[in-house]
C-alpha cells in the first residue's frame, strides 16, 4: 500500500465519521423548530431563562451528570415512564434551546428530565441541594453546602433563607449559583406535547 | 530486539518527561478514583466533610481526565517518541523543542486538573476541561505530533506497514477530532440536539481512533520484535485497519438508547460495533500465532507479559462492547456501570498494559539503564492485572444488577444504589491493588532513572530456571 493511498483512506474515514453523523444529523435534527401549542399559544419546548442557562453550567460543574441522566426512554423496553421520571420519552426537539446539551450516561440517581414537574417548590429543591437527607434520610446524593451562605438572622429570617431550624440566630441563604441551579432544575420538564412524542 | 539508532536519541529527554509524568498522573488518578469509590460506597463521608474539591461530582471527571490525558496519552506519546525514530530509521531533530512540547502537555494536564477540581467540569464527556487547556494540548501536539510523523517517513515500503498505518490514522484523528469537537461544542452556534451527536462522535474518536490505534502501533511493532515472529497476513491486517478507521468513530452511538439521538444513528452504532468486533477478531487472528507456544518467554519477560495481556484485553474490550450493543442487552445495561466496565477494560487492561509493556521494553534501550528489582516487576504485573480484573468483574456484575433493577419499576432507586455496595467493595479492593502495583512501577521507574540502585533486570527479563540453577 502506498502512503498516499493510506492517507486517502484515513481522510475519507474521518470525513465519513464526521460528515456522516454530524452533517446528516444536522439536517435531520438541527433544523427542528418549536411547536406552537394552540391551547396556550406558547411555543414548545419553552426557551429557558438566562438564569436557567447559567444554572445549566452550575449543574455541569457540580458534576450532577456523573449520577443523573437527562433522557427519558419509553414507552417500551424501559421502566422510565412507570417510575414517573417523565410523562413521555425525550426527543431531540426537547434539547432545542439548551445552550449546552447535557444528557448524562449514568443513573446512580434518578433521571432529572422532568424534575421541574416532579418537585415544583423551589424551596424543596434548595433544601435538597443543601442537604438531601433533609427531605429523604436515605439519600445517597452528596450535600452542596458551598452553594449557600450562613448569615446572621435579623429579627426575622430573610425571605429566601432555607426553612431549617437553627438555634444560633443564623440562617442559610442560597448563593446566586444555587438560585441559578434551581432555576435550571425547574426548567427541566417534559409536560408539553410534541408531534413526535405526545403526552400519554 | 535490535534497534539501529544510538541509545540516547534527541527525543530521549522529551520521552522521559512524558513517561515519568504519566506515572505520576496515573498514581494520582488511581488515588482519586479510590477516593471517589469510597464516597459511592459510604455516602455519609461526603456529609462529614462536605468540600467541593472532594465532591464525587468533581472527582469523577478529574479521574477520567487524568487517566486519559495524563496517564495514557502522555505515556503512549512518550514511548512512541522512543520507538518511532527506531522503526523509521530517521532520528529526531530539535530535541529541545520536543522537550518543550512534552512539558507543555504536562502544563495542560495540570491546568485541566486544577480547573476541574476548582471550578468543576463542563459536563461534556472527555472534554471536561476549559478551552485554554484544549489550546495548550493542540499546540503541544503540534510539536510532539510533528516529531512523531517521522515514523511515517523513510522506508514506507520496506519497514513494518501495520504500525505505520495505525500511527497515520491516530496522528490525524486526534487534532482534527479535538479541534472539531471544541469548535462545535463550545463555539455557541451548534443546536442543542446536534451537540449530543457531536459529543458521542468525539467520545468515539478519542477512544477508538486515537488511543486504540496508538496502542496498536506498539502491539504490531513490539510483539513481533519480542517474539521474533512476523505477522502472518498483511492483507488481513490492512482490512482490520480499514475497519477500525471506518467504524471506530460510530461506536459511542450505542450509549444512547431511544432518547435524544436519531434512531438511525443508534442503529448505525450497533452495526458499527458488531462489525468492528469482526475487524478486531481479524487482528486477533494475526496476534495469536505470534504468542502461541511462547508461555515460557511470556513468563520470563515482563514486557512481553504486559503486551500479551494488553493484546488479549483488546479483544475482550471490543467483544464486551459488541455484547453491550446487542439490542436486548443494550436496553437493560444502558446508563449503568457496564460502561465503567468498558472504560476499565480499555484504560487499565488494554491501553494501560500496552503502555507498561512498552515502557519496560523501550526505556532501557533509550536510556541505557535496567530495572533494579525483580520482585517489584512481579508485583507491578500481578497487582495491576489482578486489580484491573477485579474492577472489570465488579463493574460488570454491578452494571447488570443495576440494569435489571432499574428496568423494574417496583425497585426504588435507593434500593438500586444499595444493590451496588457489595460490588463496590470488590471494585475498591481492585483499585487499591492497582494503585499498589502502580506504586511499585513508579518506584522502579524513578529509582532506575536516578540510578539509585544497581540494575538487576536489564531488560525486565527474569533469568531462566536453567540459568538460575547453573548459577547456584
Amino acid at each position: 500500500m502506498k502512503s498516499t493511498q493510506a492517507l486517502s483512506i484515513v481522510l475519507l474515514s474521518l470525513l465519513l465519521t464526521w460528515a456522516g453523523q454530524v452533517a446528516l444529523g444536522y439536517f435531520q435534527v438541527g433544523k427542528l423548530e418549536p411547536v406552537l401549542n394552540e391551547e396556550t399559544n406558547l411555543r414548545e419546548p419553552p426557551t429557558p431563562s438566562g438564569l436557567a442557562q447559567t444554572g445549566a453550567r452550575v449543574f455541569a460543574s457540580e458534576g450532577c451528570l456523573e449520577c443523573h441522566s437527562l433522557s427519558v426512554r419509553g414507552p417500551s423496553g424501559s421502566a422510565d415512564l412507570t417510575r414517573g421520571w417523565g410523562e413521555r420519552r425525550s426527543v431531540p426537539r426537547d434539547y432545542l434551546f439548551r445552550e449546552s446539551a447535557l444528557v448524562g450516561f449514568s443513573r446512580i440517581g434518578p433521571d432529572l428530565s422532568n424534575i421541574g414537574n416532579r418537585i415544583k417548590e423551589p424551596k424543596d429543591l434548595m433544601m435538597h441541594l443543601c442537604n438531601p437527607r433533609n427531605l429523604k434520610p436515605t439519600s445517597t446524593c452528596p450535600p452542596h453546602p458551598w452553594l449557600f451562605e450562613i448569615k446572621l438572622a435579623g429579627p426575622s429570617h430573610d425571605w429566601d433563607s432555607l426553612p431549617l431550624p437553627r438555634k444560633d440566630w443564623k440562617q442559610m441563604i442560597p448563593t446566586y449559583q444555587a438560585k441559578a441551579l434551581v432555576a435550571y432544575l425547574q426548567s427541566l420538564n417534559l409536560n408539553y406535547s410534541l408531534p413526535e412524542a405526545p403526552l400519554k | 530486539m535490535t534497534f539501529p539508532l544510538p541509545s540516547q536519541s534527541k527525543a530521549s529527554n522529551a520521552a522521559v518527561v512524558m513517561i515519568t509524568s504519566s506515572a505520576i498522573w496515573g498514581l494520582l488518578a488511581a488515588g482519586l478514583q479510590t477516593l471517589s469509590t469510597i464516597q459511592l460506597l459510604l455516602p455519609i463521608l461526603s456529609y462529614l466533610a462536605p468540600l467541593p474539591v472532594l465532591n464525587y461530582g468533581h472527582l469523577a471527571p478529574v479521574v477520567s481526565f487524568l487517566l486519559i490525558y495524563g496517564w495514557i496519552t502522555s505515556g503512549l506519546l512518550g514511548v512512541l517518541m522512543i520507538l518511532v525514530p527506531r522503526f523509521s530509521g530517521i532520528p529526531f531533530r530539535y530535541g529541545r523543542l520536543l522537550t518543550g512540547g512534552a512539558i507543555l502537555w504536562q502544563v495542560g494536564v495540570l491546568c485541566g486538573l486544577t480547573g476541574i477540581l476548582g471550578e468543576g467540569g463542563t459536563g461534556i464527556p472527555f472534554l471536561a476541561f476549559l478551552r485554554p487547556v484544549t489550546c495548550i494540548f493542540l499546540v503541544s501536539f503540534l510539536v510532539l505530533g510533528t516529531g512523531i510523523t517521522r515514523g511515517l517517513g523513510g522506508s514506507w515500503k520496506s519497514g513494518p506497514l501495520l504500525p505505520r498505518l495505525y500511527l497515520l490514522g491516530a496522528l490525524i484523528s486526534f487534532p482534527l477530532g479535538l479541534g472539531t469537537a471544541e469548535l462545535l461544542l463550545r463555539g455557541g452556534t451548534t443546536p442543542g440536539a446536534v451537540q449530543i451527536i457531536v459529543q458521542l462522535v468525539w467520545a468515539s474518536v478519542l477512544q477508538h481512533l486515537w488511543l486504540t490505534p496508538l496502542a496498536l502501533v506498539l502491539v504490531f511493532q513490539l510483539i513481533p520484535a519480542m517474539t521474533g515472529r512476523a505477522t502472518s497476513s498483511l492483507s488481513l491486517g490492512v482490512l482490520a485497519w480499514i475497519t477500525t478507521l471506518g467504524l471506530g468513530g460510530w461506536l459511542s452511538n450505542t450509549l444512547a438508547s431511544e432518547g435524544p439521538l436519531p434512531s438511525w444513528l443508534q442503529s448505525a452504532g450497533v452495526v458499527a460495533t458488531l462489525l468492528l468486533f469482526v475487524g478486531v477478531l481479524g487482528n486477533g487472528i494475526l496476534l495469536q500465532p505470534l504468542l502461541e507456544g511462547k508461555m515460557e518467554e511470556i513468563r520470563r519477560n515482563v514486557a512481553l507479559r504486559f503486551m500479551s495481556v494488553g493484546a488479549w484485553s483488546y479483544l475482550a474490550a471490543y467483544g464486551w462492547l459488541a455484547f453491550l450493543a446487542l439490542p436486548g442487552v443494550r436496553q437493560t445495561t444502558i446508563f449503568t456501570m457496564t460502561s465503567n466496565t468498558t472504560q476499565t477494560l480499555l484504560i487499565f487492561l488494554f491501553w494501560g498494559s500496552i503502555l507498561s509493556g512498552s515502557v519496560y521494553a523501550l526505556l532501557p534501550v533509550s536510556r541505557n539503564m535496567g530495572w533494579p528489582s525483580h520482585p517489584a516487576l512481579t508485583w507491578h504485573f500481578w497487582f495491576t492485572s489482578v486489580g484491573a480484573a477485579m474492577m472489570v468483574s465488579g463493574y460488570a456484575l454491578a452494571g447488570i444488577f443495576q440494569g435489571l433493577a432499574l428496568n423494574d419499576a417496583g425497585v426504588p432507586i435507593g434500593t438500586v444504589a444499595s444493590y451496588l455496595r457489595p460490588f463496590l467493595v470488590v471494585i475498591l479492593i481492585g483499585q487499591i491493588l492497582w494503585w499498589v502495583g502502580q506504586m511499585a512501577f513508579s518506584s522502579l521507574l524513578f529509582s532506575s532513572l536516578l540510578k539509585l540502585f544497581p540494575s538487576t533486570a536489564p531488560m525486565a527479563v527474569f533469568p531462566s530456571e536453567n540459568a538460575v540453577s547453573t548459577n547456584r
